[in-house]
Formats: structure tokens, C-alpha cells, sequence
């Protein structure tokens, strides 16, 4: 009796072991199919990248790769301070990375990212006015925006009815109903603009009026959500909240009529995403080679077709493909709509005026 | 041969924990550059900058909130694992298996789930309107009720795994002796049951209670980011402010808070055993 | 005879397992939704399982999230065993030190840990990658494993692999016809616990991963900026509807197993 219990237990285990085994072994086999498409090219030149998720599509990678035989590694991040973490350890070997605007004044500051050749970079010209010298780097001397967007806000228009201004985020007519993206530079967009201060400003008395806007606006607000503020507008469960231009609130944009996405009266903000190559990189030639592959119109059309952002590039303009996506504003604002939007810079010396205001917003 | 049983651990815990808490000790005591890296230095500013009532607020609420998403997955926990180790052995590892699975599926994906199905409109209420308990759409979500489902449902099988562990060597007719013996149902549990499982019981308000408190995302998704954990407030220092000396200060005392309780946890174990003994 | 309570409590035991379910009945239904946007239902669909079979970064990042849970949990499990057996020859404060020990990484908050060991990474130049990537791991699975298994080891009766070596079993014998037998059940849950925790990681993957060694929870994460997609809901489908499969597969086999026992006896 005892016997057969103990046989019915090892063959249990085995039973079990084998089938974990097997789930396993079918995963990393899935996997392997993936990652053996990849590899396509060989010929041991590679690339390491490091960029936002979907900024820069598999197709345009995989083209690169066919065409130079470059083996690329897209590795993707979440935020830029986890970036910045990153490459600050001297540890990770990336030799193109994406940072947003003002990461990329941090990042030269902290000296992880090394000034670009630029006898080795074929079509800058091809990039918009706005971004060919840039106020947060000169002369393009450390990066290339390769995508930008803009920070505004969206509502639903069966609950008001136009908005166009910040103060409707503010509004206690829709207390329950509002909300602001859960970033705190981006929230102090907002809280500055509409105390009639710049976007930009790092003035501590300024700082402290936006605290004061922000904290009285939380009794107001439903929640601080930066991820599915888009689906939350259209399903009408927000009538206003403070967004990001991009992807997600674009594709609300064009399904659902009754959301739209505004750049405020008060100015609004915009950010741009553009590559840089970090200090002690190894594959540099790969990366000036995947710079001046990106600086194509044809390949920056691509990040509009397949990933759904606004490109940099003037010129990518003629090769789009979804002509619908140049007229939506969740993607490209128009030039009126952004005249009076600043990059949004890094605070420096004010930060500590920034984190000691959000928090009290945070806590109040 | 005790030694180099201990190696493995003792090597992963002096390497991968000590030396980086080190780490996380001195930078507490260095001052930020403005870049987010760290300036050497010493001081206490950023022990005294915690003093704020403000973060005081957010320790409190966050004890809250584990202590009682602890309580309630014990709860489940016990009853779930007695439950496995009542079936028949084959079925026990089945069941865990069964168990774990819906972990498989991504983490956010799951909590996405949870967001559709809590609003306004969802199959929650749905099932509300119908059974009278709700007129109409209704905000379930973002609430501090909804992020509470969201921490049950991460920790239950944190809590269910160390519970059952100690619970499945129990045989069967230890319970129906007890019971032989004139006990009725609940002197079976408190004075047979309860005491086996109590190291199991132990060890999982350990895994869910400490856990609970380093919880980021949980409250951002489904909470609304309004009331904020331990966890978002060292994450918030770490990333957004850039303000790394501060955040390590913060995990300092999060770590000395937590060896105090556990401390006095230990305590009180240790008297209530003697007690019944 | 089985009392009213028990009826009860296997009933609402059965309720907690259903509502472990329920999120993930969502997960299948959406993953045939039609629509882009993930919430709106617009018709029968498969056509994200065809978006997900193309999507190769999201399979590759499959394929090290399998690799990683698989070694981690594999290395945990096996230090929590050892660990267990010293410990148990350990007396006074050695034995207090070291389970101190055990559960630090858990008194830390992942964030700063990870920071912390990257930071120790740095200072040893190790290029960030796999290796880092499972150590990460080792340290966060490591204390579930430990209470787990040191809770079993204690409660296993010690004078069984005592006997087992009075008759003439070596230690090793011992080990691996008594003690490791007794230990089956807490070893595999212990391993599939910090198989799933190492699987769901996100925070300490953020900070130990490198080249090439992006996670499924980082890439997924990394997507939320520009919205999920539905084809993450036909992964997570894929994933348990598997491993469902498997699981009925081994209960089928393990019915007719025992009904066939049942005949011979």
C-alpha cells in the first residue's frame, strides 16, 4: 500500500516536472522563432539601441538591418530617469539612445553623452525649423530629434460643450470628472501656464502660485492618470484631462468624434524625442549610419505610418502614406496651434522648488 | 558541510543585498547634485526633510493599507489552503498549479482587466444594477476600493503558497480524531489546525505585509494616484525628483519601521505561545 | 462526517480560485475583440493572435522573460534548500543572524535595491545583461523560496533521515530518499512561486537588465506611453490556455492513473 503511494507520488512529481518542463521549453522555442528573424543579417557588425517603446518601429529596423547587414538589439525604456539610471552606472553598453529634450540637458551635464560629428550626418536640413538648434541644444551638437508631440488637454464634448483653455481643467463644474496626467513636470505645465506664468519658469515665487493652483485643483479631480486618460475621455467616465499628444490619444482622436485634443490658449508645451550617442560607445560607425538612415524622409514617414507619432522631419511630410494622420491634431498640431508651446526644459537648481510643491500637492 | 550548505544564500544575501545596502546607507547621508547623481558630502538634511507631517501621512496611510490587505489574505489564505490540503494528494499540486496560473498573464494586462471591468458601465456594475444594489452608472474606479481588490488579488498567492506549505504535511485524520474526541469545528481549527500552520501563517504576513508597502503601481492604476504608498513616494523620489539621497534616506527609515515591528510581531508571538503552552 | 462548516469554507475556498479567474476571463474575450481600442467590443476577431505570431520584439522579450523566471526560480529554490539544511544545524544567534539575513531583500524596497545594484554593478564594470539580470532575480525570489522551504524543513520530522542513517544510508542516501521525497510539495510550490514572481518582475528587471535582455513585463510597461495593444491580450490568453492544457492533460492522465490503481487493488 505504502508502496504504491510512493510510486503514484514519483511519478507525480515527474509528471508535473515534465510538464513544466514542456510549458518552458514551447515558450523559449516561441521565442527562438522570434528572435532567429532577427538575426538576419549576422556578419558581426551589430547596434545596440536603447529607445522608447514603439518610437521607433520594428519595420524601420529591419529594414536597416536588410539593407547594411547591421544586426540591431532594440532594448526599450520607460521613462527617461530609469534611462539615465542606466547609463549613469557606466554598465549598460548602448550606443543610440533617445532621450526626451530636456533629458538630453541632463545627460550632458552629467557628461554620458558625447557631442556628435556632424561631417559624419547626411540631411539635418531635412529636419524642421524648430528643430534645427534647438534652445536645449544648440547647434544640434548632442542630439537629433527624431519625434515630438505636444502636452495639452482633451475633452469630451457631449459633457462641455469647447474648451480651449487650461482654467477648464480647474473648473469646478466638473469636479469627479477631471484629470491630470500623474508627471509632475507635465502637471506644472498646466498649474504654471494657468497662473499666467511661462512653462519654463523656475522663479520660486511663480513655482509657489502654480503649488497653490495645483493643490486647490486636486479636490477637484477624479484621479492623476498617465495611461488611459484616452480611453477614459471616450468611454465620457473624464469630460477633461490634461494629455499627452501621441499614439494613444490619437487613435481616441480619430475613432471617437466627440474627443478632441486642444493645445491651450495659454501656450501648451512641446517635447521632442531625438537620438544621441552615449560616452564610450562602441559601435559608433553603426550609429552615425542609423542617424543618417533615420534623417531619410522616406524612413521618417515610417514613424508617423507604422508608429503613429509626429516625425521632426519636414520633408517626411510628402511620403506619408495615411495622409488622415496630418490633419489629426493628436498627432501633428498645426504651426498657429503650437506658436505660442516652449520646450519644456530642465529645472536644474529649481527642481527642489518643483519637488517640494508636488509633493504637497500629492499629500494635500 | 554547514558551511557550504549556508554559502549559496549567505554569498546572494552579503553580495546582492549587504554591500548595495551599504550603499543605499551612505548615499542617505550624501547631499543630490542637481543632475539627480550624487554628491558626496555629509548630512542629516535629508533624515530632517522627512520630519514633514506630510510624509508622516504617507507612512500612516500605507501601514493602513498593508496591515489590512495582510489581514484579509491571511483570511483567504488559511481557507484556501485548507482546502488544498484536505483534497487528495495528486489533486493538491494540480489545484496550486491552478492557482498560479492566471500570475502567467502580464501584470498590467491583469490590472487593465480589473480597470475594464470596474467602470462605469462594466460587468461590475452590471451585476450591481441587477441586483438592485446600484441605480445607473457608478464610480468604482479610480477609488481606494478598487486599489484594494487590485493588492488582494496581487497577494493571495503570496499568502496561500507559505500557508499551505505547512499545512499539507497535515494528515487528514488528525482533524477527524479531534473531531472523534467531541471537539467541535472551530476547536479543530484554533487549537489543531491553527498551530501547524502558524509558521506558514507567519511567513506569509511577512511576504504580504512588506511587500504591500514598496506597491507603486497598484495605487497610480486603479487608485487614481491621489493617495499614495511608501512605494510611490520613494519611486517618486528615485525618478521624477531626481532626488536619490532623500529616497535612500526614506528606504532607511521604511527599514528601521519595519525591523521594529517585526521586532514587536516577533514579541508578541513569542508570549501568546507561551501562553497556550 | 463532514461538517457544515467545511461545505462552507471549500465553497468559498473555490470562490477565491474563481476569483483569481475573473481578470483573465477579460483577457480571452478582448484578445478576439476586433477593435484596436482594447475596451470597446467591435466584433469576433483573430486577428491579433496573426499581429502577435509577426511581433517579434514582443516574442523575444517572451523568450528572456522564460529564460530568466526559469533560472532564478531554479537557483532560488535550490539555495532556499541548502540554506534550510544549515540552518537547521545552526543554533542561537548564528541561526537569528542568518534568517535576518534571508529576509532582507524583502525589507527593501525593490526600487532602491535595484538602484543599489546597479550601482554595485557599475563599480565592478559587469556589462548589464542576463547574468546581472538573474542575480536581480535571485535576490528578490530568494526570500520566498527560503520561508517556504525552511517552514517544511522544520516541521519535517528529523528523526526520519536519523532512522534512514541508522540503516545504513549515507547522507547523501538520506537526503535523497528521505528528506527530498518528504519535501516534494513545498519544493515545487516554492519554485513556482518565485518562477511567477521572477515572470511578473517589473522594478528590479528595470535596473539589472542590459543588451538584448528586455523582459515581457519591460516591454509591456515600456508600451503603456503609447497605449497596450491588443495582441498583449492574445499573448496573456496564449500563455494560460497552454498551460491549462498541460495541466488538464497530466489530470487526465493522472485520473485514469488512479482509477486503473483502484482496479488492481
Amino acid at each position: 500500500m505504502k508502496g504504491t503511494l510512493v510510486m503514484r507520488g514519483r511519478t507525480l512529481r515527474r509528471t508535473v516536472l515534465a510538464a513544466s518542463i514542456a510549458t518552458v521549453t514551447a515558450l523559449v522555442a516561441t521565442g527562438c522563432g522570434g528572435s532567429d528573424s532577427d538575426s538576419a543579417g549576422g556578419g558581426g557588425k551589430e547596434l545596440n539601441i536603447y529607445a522608447w517603446a514603439g518610437e521607433i518601429p520594428e519595420t524601420v529596423v529591419k529594414r536597416f538591418e536588410k539593407e547594411t547587414g547591421i544586426k540591431v538589439t532594440l532594448d526599450t525604456f520607460d521613462s527617461n530617469e530609469t534611462m539615465t539610471a542606466k547609463l549613469s552606472s557606466g554598465s549598460a553598453a548602448y550606443d543610440l539612445i533617445e532621450p526626451s529634450q530636456y533629458s538630453v540637458q541632463q545627460l550632458i551635464g552629467q557628461q554620458l553623452i558625447q557631442p556628435l560629428d556632424h561631417s559624419r550626418i547626411k540631411g539635418l536640413d531635412n529636419l524642421a525649423e524648430k528643430f534645427r538648434d534647438p534652445s536645449y541644444d544648440k547647434g544640434n551638437k548632442y542630439s537629433i530629434p527624431w519625434i515630438w508631440g505636444t502636452t495639452g488637454f482633451a475633452y469630451n464634448d457631449k459633457c462641455i460643450p469647447s474648451a480651449t483653455s487650461w482654467k477648464t481643467l480647474f473648473d469646478e463644474k466638473y469636479k469627479g470628472k477631471v484629470y491630470m496626467l500623474d508627471n509632475m513636470l507635465a502637471a506644472y505645465i498646466a498649474g504654471l501656464q494657468v497662473t499666467g506664468s511661462r512653462a519654463t519658469s523656475t522663479d520660486e515665487g511663480e513655482i509657489k502660485k502654480a503649488t497653490e493652483a495645483l493643490t486647490d485643483q486636486k479636490k477637484i479631480l477624479a484621479g492623476y492618470n498617465s495611461t488611459n486618460y484616452p480611453q477614459l475621455l471616450s468611454t465620457g467616465q473624464a469630460c477633461a484631462a490634461e494629455a499627452w499628444s501621441g499614439t494613444a490619444m490619437a487613435k481616441v482622436v480619430a475613432a471617437n468624434p466627440n474627443v478632441h485634443y486642444v493645445i491651450p490658449e495659454e501656450g501648451g508645451s512641446i517635447w521632442t524625442d531625438g537620438l544621441s550617442i552615449p560616452k564610450g560607445a562602441k559601435n559608433t560607425d553603426s550609429a552615425y549610419q542609423f542617424i543618417n538612415y533615420l534623417l531619410k524622409p522616406e524612413i521618417a514617414a515610417m514613424a508617423t505610418d507604422d508608429g503613429g507619432s509626429a516625425s521632426a522631419n519636414a520633408k517626411a511630410r510628402d511620403f506619408i502614406k495615411d495622409k488622415k494622420t496630418l490633419e489629426n491634431p493628436a498627432i501633428y498640431a498645426s504651426d498657429e496651434a503650437i506658436a505660442k508651446a516652449d520646450f519644456l526644459l530642465d529645472p536644474g537648481k529649481a527642481m527642489k522648488h518643483f519637488q517640494q510643491g508636488w509633493t504637497k500637492v500629492k499629500a494635500s | 558541510m554547514t558551511t557550504a550548505l549556508l554559502a549559496p544564500a549567505g554569498l546572494t544575501v552579503v553580495g546582492l543585498v549587504l554591500v548595495p545596502l551599504l550603499l543605499v546607507v551612505r548615499n542617505s547621508f550624501a547631499s543630490a547634485d542637481s543632475y539627480g547623481g550624487i554628491q558626496g558630502g555629509f548630512t542629516l538634511a535629508n533624515y530632517q526633510d522627512l520630519l514633514d507631517p506630510i510624509y508622516l501621512k504617507v507612512f500612516g496611510y500605507s501601514l493602513g493599507m498593508a496591515g489590512l490587505n495582510t489581514m484579509v489574505c491571511l483570511v483567504l489564505g488559511y481557507v484556501v489552503s485548507y482546502y488544498l490540503a484536505s483534497r487528495p494528494p495528486q489533486r493538491q499540486m494540480l489545484l496550486l498549479l491552478l492557482i498560479i496560473l492566471p500570475f502567467w498573464t502580464d501584470f498590467l494586462v491583469r490590472t487593465f482587466a480589473w480597470i475594464n471591468l470596474l467602470s462605469p458601465g462594466g460587468p461590475v456594475n452590471s451585476l450591481t444594477d441587477a441586483i438592485g444594489f446600484t441605480d445607473g452608472p457608478s464610480q468604482w474606479i479610480p477609488s481606494q476600493g478598487a486599489s484594494f481588490i487590485g493588492l488582494v488579488y496581487a497577494f493571495l498567492p503570496t499568502a496561500i503558497f507559505p500557508i499551505y506549505a505547512s499545512l499539507r504535511g497535515v494528515d487528514n485524520s488528525l482533524g477527524e480524531a479531534a473531531r472523534d474526541l467531541g471537539c467541535g469545528w472551530w476547536r479543530v481549527h484554533s487549537r489543531v489546525l491553527l498551530p501547524i500552520a502558524r509558521p506558514g501563517m507567519l511567513a506569509a504576513a511577512l511576504l504580504t505585509f512588506i511587500p504591500t508597502l514598496g506597491v507603486f503601481v497598484i495605487p497610480v492604476l486603479l487608485g487614481g494616484g491621489r493617495d499614495q504608498l511608501v512605494g510611490n513616494l520613494i519611486v517618486t523620489l528615485y525618478t521624477e525628483f531626481r532626488n536619490q539621497p532623500m529616497g535612500a534616506a526614506a528606504s532607511v527609515v521604511l527599514l528601521l519601521l519595519m525591523v521594529a515591528s517585526m521586532a514587536v510581531f516577533g514579541l508578541a508571538a513569542r508570549r501568546l505561545r507561551r501562553k497556550t503552552a | 462526517m463532514k461538517h457544515a462548516l467545511d461545505t462552507v469554507t471549500a465553497w468559498l475556498a473555490r470562490g477565491v480560485i474563481a476569483f483569481l479567474y475573473i481578470p483573465i476571463i477579460v483577457v480571452v474575450v478582448l484578445s478576439f475583440n476586433d477593435s484596436e481600442i482594447t475596451y470597446k467590443w467591435d466584433g469576433f476577431s483573430t486577428r491579433w493572435y496573426g499581429k502577435l505570431a509577426d511581433n517579434t520584439e514582443l516574442l523575444a522579450a517572451l523568450q528572456v522573460s522564460a529564460e530568466v523566471a526559469l533560472i532564478s526560480a531554479t537557483l532560488a529554490t535550490a539555495c532556499g534548500l541548502l540554506a534550510a539544511m544549515g540552518m537547521a544545524r545552526l543554533r542561537g544567534k548564528g541561526k537569528a543572524i542568518f534568517s535576518g539575513g534571508l529576509f532582507l531583500p524583502l525589507i527593501i524596497p525593490e526600487i532602491v535595491l535595484g538602484v543599489a545594484l546597479l550601482s554595485v554593478f557599475g563599480a565592478m564594470s559587469a556589462d548589464l545583461g542576463m547574468t546581472t539580470l538573474v542575480l536581480g532575480h535571485l535576490v528578490v525570489t530568494l526570500p520566498y523560496a527560503a520561508l517556504i522551504v525552511l517552514g517544511a524543513y522544520n516541521a519535517l520530522d528529523s528523526s526520519l533521515p536519523e532512522a534512514a542513517t541508522d540503516l545504513g544510508c549515507n547522507a547523501w542516501q538520506a537526503f535523497r530518499r528521505v528528506t527530498l521525497p518528504l519535501l516534494r510539495q513545498p519544493l515545487l510550490a516554492a519554485w513556482l512561486l518565485c518562477f511567477t514572481i521572477s515572470f511578473g518582475n517589473i522594478v528590479m528587471s528595470t535596473f539589472t537588465n542590459g543588451v538584448g535582455s528586455t523582459t515581457l513585463p519591460l516591454r509591456v510597461y515600456s508600451m503603456l506611453k503609447g497605449g497596450l495593444t491588443p495582441e498583449i491580450n492574445a499573448l496573456g490568453t496564449l500563455l494560460v490556455l497552454f498551460t491549462l492544457l498541460i495541466i488538464l492533460g497530466v489530470g487526465l492522465r493522472q485520473m485514469r492513473r488512479v482509477l486503473v490503481g483502484a482496479d488492481r487493488s
